[in-house]
């Protein structure tokens, strides 16, 4: 499966479009990770925790999106986007979209 | 004199000055840290663009790759900028906490690229994301950057 975040790919014909694919996760940290969030804020520095969260919940919707392309028969993603959103304190939804097609090989 | 022993004060004055000191040197060494990195990978060709600047016929396919990063600012800064919130103005603290995070976002992009055997990334696509954050009610100053790319392969300049 070819994934791309532009509309194109290079080398590659889209010979049919399947559609708009989907896939998004809520993840959330325990609760330990919260507080070392909020000791590491005195010092500054990177979150580790909460960058993978975001690494977790990227993967994971990621997947789901690629299973349903699977099912539509499609061999290549174009256009990926994602969005976040805070649904409370703590959590976070990730939501990755694109568009399933198929393609083929261009002649040079 | 009667300042020094109030223990809320000497909290506040101890929790800036390690802002101050540890945070300030992280800040430095992170800094040192994109550009000694950044250096290695000149090769590569970084755009924003949709299509695929000098791209060359029957290479591999195209692959998106996606990095995340959060970065917190530390206690002396977030000071500062509550500070320079009564008065307005550009929140420098904030602004030098962004750059770190968008720089080592891209850097852990052309990291991928290189491992994936790449030689150029374009549509290079940065996001705030949120988080959620602290579950106690003071709010954590962070920030989430999600960096995306599609890696290709391209022609080098003999």
């Amino acid at each position: 499966m070819i994934v791309t975040n532009t509309e194109t790919i290079a080398g590659y014909e889209i010979v049919e479009v399947k559609g708009i694919v989907q896939g998004n996760t809520v993840r959330a940290k325990h609760a330990g990770r919260d507080i070392a969030a909020g000791l590491k804020n005195l010092v500054g520095g990177e979150l580790k925790g909460y960058t993978e969260l975001l690494t977790e919940s990227r993967r994971e919707a990621l997947q789901r999106m690629l299973s349903q392309a699977q099912q539509l028969d499609a061999n290549a993603v174009v256009n990926v986007r994602f969005t976040t959103s805070a649904v409370t304190s703590g959590a976070a939804e990730l939501y990755a979209y694109g568009t399933a097609v198929f393609v083929e090989p261009s002649s040079p | 004199m009667h300042l020094l022993l109030n223990p809320q004060f000497v909290t506040f004055f101890v929790l800036l000055m390690l802002g101050l000191i540890v945070g300030g040197t992280v800040q430095r060494r992170h800094f040192a840290s994109i550009a000694r990195r950044k250096a290695g990978y000149a090769d590569i060709l970084i755009t924003q663009l949709k299509s695929f600047p000098q791209w060359r016929h029957g290479e591999k396919p195209p692959r998106m790759v996606a990095a995340e990063v959060v970065i917190a600012t530390d206690y002396l800064k977030s000071f500062l900028a509550k500070f320079r919130n009564v008065f307005g103005g550009e929140v420098h603290s904030y602004q030098t906490m962004l750059t770190r995070a968008r720089e080592e976002a891209l850097l852990r992009l052309l990291e991928q690229v290189r491992e994936q055997g790449f030689n150029a990334l374009c549509n290079v696509r940065y996001q705030t994301a949120d988080v959620g954050g602290d579950t106690t009610r003071k709010k954590v100053a962070m920030a989430p950057i999600l960096a995306t790319g599609t890696a290709y392969y391209r022609v080098q300049d003999e």
